[in-house]
């Protein structure tokens, strides 16, 4: 249980260490891909709570979207089109409802505790 | 079963540690945007130069009307600004010599005196000038010249040289020069200014006293008309120049 957040920790570090910036032009689609990644933790929590948690369909949940949101991001910008913003609506709806999702969940299950 | 849940949460884990890396790079960007900064300086300057240029062609703008705007205003006093300069500098192109003059003055002719019969078989023609003896040298003619500037002459010349301020009046060889012209006798001082007032000066200062002792004589005329020539000698300013007032401007 507390390896996921070992791993985020050290994530965290490394991204410190490495000192990477993403140009201006480009830190949309990795805001993509992180509201992507959220997206789908969140989602992959959510369905572990309903115990319908599939590790292959998180992995592929995972990066497909990180990486579709942000290539969709990108075309998006070579046509011209506000792609990403129907990314950003499509997986902040979706962030949101998991987190409602994940909020009932937990809160039944406290009042079930109580009760 | 353990294993496989040991799976997943090592997958988490990695997936966590991929997560974690993206949000520090994110926070990083969006905190510390990568060449942002210098992007847009670069923009901001051509944008400045823009601007800049605006400004300046308003401003230029500015100046022009404004200009139109003086030039209605003052039209008149303009012109009459212009024409007091332009009468200015007439009078100073007349008082520097460098325009011919004219106006009522007396004519000076320094010539040989009328000797006795005598002496005039020996010395020959009256206007012939004297050789040898007592001739007329420059500090004559200075004095002479000198002379009538001080009674109130304001342009004299000698032999169609045009006196100025600058003028001078030497002796080089055996002739006088006039600025770098050689002047020969006899010699016609032309001056104008009241004509009574300089030949009475001229009787008070002992002149033709003086000339008899070189055994010439003045002849002086009035004249009503007179025309003094401009002074033709070419001087470039070389040695000074306008020293410029503090405070003034």
């Amino acid at each position: 249980m507390w390896l996921p957040l070992i791993g985020l920790i050290v994530g965290i570090a490394v991204g410190f260490m490495l000192d990477w910036r993403v140009p201006q032009e480009y830190s949309s689609y990795l805001s993509i891909a992180l509201l992507a990644g959220l997206d789908t933790i969140f989602g992959g929590i959510r369905s572990y709570l309903e115990r319908t948690f599939n590790v292959r369909v998180f992995m592929s949940g995972f990066f497909f979207n990180t990486l579709f949101a942000a290539g969709l991001a990108f075309i998006g910008g070579f046509l011209g089109i506000d792609l990403y913003l129907a990314a950003i609506v499509a997986f902040g709806v979706r962030l949101f409802n998991n987190l409602a999702v994940i909020r009932r969940i937990v809160l039944s299950r406290w009042i079930n505790q109580q009760e | 079963m353990l294993q496989k849940s040991r799976k997943i949460t090592f997958i988490l884990a990695i997936i966590s540690a991929i997560i974690g890396v993206m949000l520090t790079v994110q926070l990083r960007s969006s905190l510390h945007p990568a060449h942002k900064e210098s992007r847009s300086i670069a923009e901001l300057r051509t944008s400045l130069q823009k601007e800049l240029e605006k400004h300046k062609n308003l401003l230029a703008d500015i100046s022009k009307y404004n200009q139109l705007y003086y030039q209605y205003e003052t039209a008149l006093n303009e012109d009459e600004s212009l024409s007091v300069m332009k009468e200015e500098l007439a009078r100073n192109r007349k008082m520097a010599g460098m325009v011919s003059v004219e106006g009522e003055g007396i004519i000076l002719r320094v010539v040989d005196a009328q000797v006795n019969p005598a002496e005039a078989g020996l010395d020959g023609g009256m206007t012939e000038p004297v050789i040898g003896g007592y001739t007329i040298d420059d500090e004559d003619l200075r004095w002479l010249v000198n002379i009538l500037f001080a009674n109130g002459s304001q342009a004299v010349s000698i032999n169609g040289h045009r006196m100025v301020a600058t003028t001078p009046i030497r002796y080089v060889g055996n002739a006088i020069q006039i600025d770098t012209r050689t002047i020969q006798p006899p010699y016609e001082l032309k001056a104008l200014g009241e004509p009574d007032v300089l030949l009475s000066a001229l009787k008070l200062e002992g002149v033709e006293e003086n000339f008899r002792l070189a055994n010439k004589e003045i002849i002086a005329e009035k004249r009503d008309k007179l025309i003094i020539p401009a002074n033709r000698e070419q001087r470039p300013i070389q040695y000074m120049k306008p020293v410029k007032e503090k405070g003034e401007s």
